[in-house]
């Protein structure tokens, strides 16, 4: 029920503006008539990619990273830097945001993906943290070379509905990011990433190339970070370390994910779309919105976090399947389902 | 040579709060088996504590260190009884996201209560020194360093002389072994977490003391402490001071390089825990567990 609804919605967001914005505008079609709702839609289309992403790394091969937002500032970083300074065209650079995100990630996984548990996430983070510094302080001859503090800025590129362009074009890239998961989890290679998260030691023996397994499903999950990135970069014209290399990302990306449900294909865009727009309500973007009482203005945001890191706690503790494990009849949301999720991790 | 003295001095006197920082998260991470994202927030809300009681009530800040120290130990003691043990059988995401969930929540009410205003605590005596010739040895890092010492002491006392430290220590060795021999779990490892929020509120007390806070100013503290029990290995007080110490220098080290190396803090700190990682996992003075 709940899958076709789904489909029927998607359908509707996807073909509703094909009209062009101004019959959508004159028909006064919801969602799709207000140029904020296009900008939320867009975001919402790069969380789902971030978020299915990182599945294929901490998902399905079980490692939790958590410093991907390097590979999506990477990927706007070359994508901003071949169109600002080499004055490339937008879609030509745009395949090098994902290809070089998924040769950076190769190079530090072959060291990094040698560690186990803790030591990789944190290993991972540091990453994260570590690049967004390099990215805006390195100099060369004196000036900054990626524009340091004060950023990137790239030519706005010249079409007509940009909007609507950048996203179908986040739309399409997210629609990758779910096939390639489709595709990973019937194929061989995924397998072997299943197996490696169950028992890496018991991997190996069966003949998995647990070294080469596990630096493919990040270089994967770096490309599509990558790719989202890219488009990010030429989609908001300026780029800095801010944007780009924002921890909060790692974590909203991992929260999507597990909200939804990891190690599926569609738990983590499930998870993105109802994380999103949480946080776009609680940063009173949305154009539906309400007065919280005893809070002003200046504090929502604020709240926003408090209320954001309690339902990290929240889910981590009930619902650590996913609300996807609610769809298809799998399990029902009930009181003795969150008694057993309690109790299950409970020491 | 003067300067390289005083290099050495002050790369020993910066890692006193390293020190103190890292005791309390190897504690917890060695023992419960939790990287506890929220440390730099429990750290930073000592901070306040020692702000507090330093403008309203005059106090000389080092004597609110075990107002910080008890404060944070009963916060520790509730968090781990209320929330983290309801997941410590989870895989580690789990723990690094309801940690990193409650580092957020911790964040955010201070900003709410203080505000985003950086605050400071300087007593009289901040700013002077002992002095010898062209070497400066600065009163309230000296201090500070002493207090670590005194921590780490004190940490290694109760873990290894009293009944709750062995409990703690068996606990470590073989969780079911130990609940076997009768230990109470949920009450050890609410005291094992308690604990290690009590180290954080000191050393949140001397940082509050050493730099200008805000809530925010936390969060590279957690990583730091990560990188200080990575180089000291995991497991032992005493290799965390080591950790701690090495840290401060390395980062004074970096920072007197000419040009820009004050900017690549983190990368210089994550550069040096990877090969550490890859060279040495059990780091300098840990055994492998």
């Amino acid at each position: 029920m709940f899958l076709i609804l789904g489909a029927i919605l998607a359908a509707y967001a996807l073909l509703a503006p094909l009209t062009s914005l101004d019959a959508a505008q004159s028909a006064n079609v919801p969602l799709l008539a207000d140029r904020l709702w296009f900008r939320i839609a867009t975001i919402i289309a790069m969380f789902i990619v971030m978020a299915t992403a990182w599945n294929i790394i901490g998902g399905i091969t079980g490692y939790a990273a958590f410093g991907n937002v390097a590979f999506f500032g990477i990927g706007a970083y070359t994508t901003g830097m071949l169109i600002a300074k080499a004055k490339w065209p937008f879609l030509v650079a745009l395949p090098f945001a994902p290809l070089v995100s998924a040769g950076f990630a190769a190079l530090v996984g072959l060291p990094l993906l040698r560690l186990r548990g803790h030591y990789f996430a944190v290993a991972s983070l540091g990453v994260g943290v570590a690049v967004g510094e390099l990215v805006q302080n390195i100099d060369y001859g004196g000036q900054p070379l990626f524009g340091g503090a004060s950023g990137l800025f790239l030519p706005i590129y010249a079409i007509d509905n940009r909007g609507l362009f950048f996203f179908y074009l986040m739309v399409a890239a997210a629609t990758i990011a779910i096939a390639v998961t489709w595709w990973v989890l019937r194929s061989r290679f995924g397998y072997g990433l299943i197996a490696i998260r169950e028992n890496e030691e018991a991997a190996a023996v069966l003949g998995v190339n647990t070294t080469v397994y596990k630096v493919a499903a990040f270089a994967l999950s770096a490309a599509l970070t990558g790719l989202a990135g890219g488009i990010f970069s030429q989609w908001n014209v300026f780029i800095n370390q801010d944007n780009t290399f924002p921890i909060d990302y790692n974590v909203q990306m991992i929260l999507m994910a597990l909200l939804g449900g990891t190690g599926t294909v569609f738990g983590p865009a499930v998870g993105a779309v109802l994380l999103q727009l949480l946080i776009q309500f609680l940063g009173g973007s949305l154009p539906i919105s309400f007065d919280i009482p005893f809070v002003s203005a200046d504090a929502r945001p604020i709240l926003a976090q408090v209320i954001l890191g309690l339902l990290l706690v929240g889910v981590v503790i009930f619902v650590p399947r996913g609300v996807i494990d609610f769809f298809g009849g799998r399990s029902r949301l009930s009181l003795s389902y969150l008694r057993r999720s309690l109790r299950e991790t409970s020491l | 040579m003067a300067d390289f003295v005083q290099l050495v001095i002050l790369g020993l006197l910066a890692g006193g709060v390293y020190v103190a920082v890292g005791v309390g998260f190897g504690l917890v991470w060695g023992v419960l088996n939790i990287v506890n994202l929220a440390h730099g927030a429990l750290v930073i809300i000592g901070s306040y504590i020692t702000w507090q009681l330093f403008t309203t009530l005059h106090l000389d800040p080092f004597l609110t260190l075990p107002v910080d120290a008890v404060a944070l130990f009963v916060l520790g003691y509730a968090l781990q009884r209320g929330v983290i043990n309801r997941i410590i059988r989870a895989p580690l995401l789990f723990t690094f996201l309801l940690t990193f969930g409650l580092n957020l929540v911790a964040i955010n009410v201070l900003l709410f209560i203080f505000g985003s205003d950086f605050r400071s605590v300087t007593p009289a005596y901040s700013g002077q020194g002992l002095e010898f010739g062209s070497v400066v040895i600065p009163y309230v890092p000296l201090i500070s360093l002493g207090v670590a010492i005194l921590l780490s002491a004190a940490l290694a006392f109760i873990l290894n002389r009293t009944r709750i430290g062995l409990a703690i220590n068996a606990i470590a060795a073989d969780r079911d072994a130990a609940q076997l021999v009768g230990i109470d779990l949920r009450h050890a490892y609410a005291v094992t977490f308690g604990l290690g929020a009590a180290c954080a509120g000191v050393a949140g007390g001397l940082i509050a003391m050493s730099q200008a806070i805000t809530p925010t100013a936390g969060e590279p503290y957690t990583l730091q402490a990560f990188v200080v029990v990575i180089l000291g290995g995991l497991g032992r007080v005493s290799a965390t001071v080591v950790g701690g110490l090495a840290f401060g220098l390395v980062e004074v080290f970096a920072q007197s390089i000419p040009g820009s190396g004050s900017v690549f803090a983190n990368a210089i700190a994550f550069g040096l825990m990877v090969l550490v990682l890859v060279t040495r996992p059990q780091g300098l003075l840990g055994r492998l567990r």
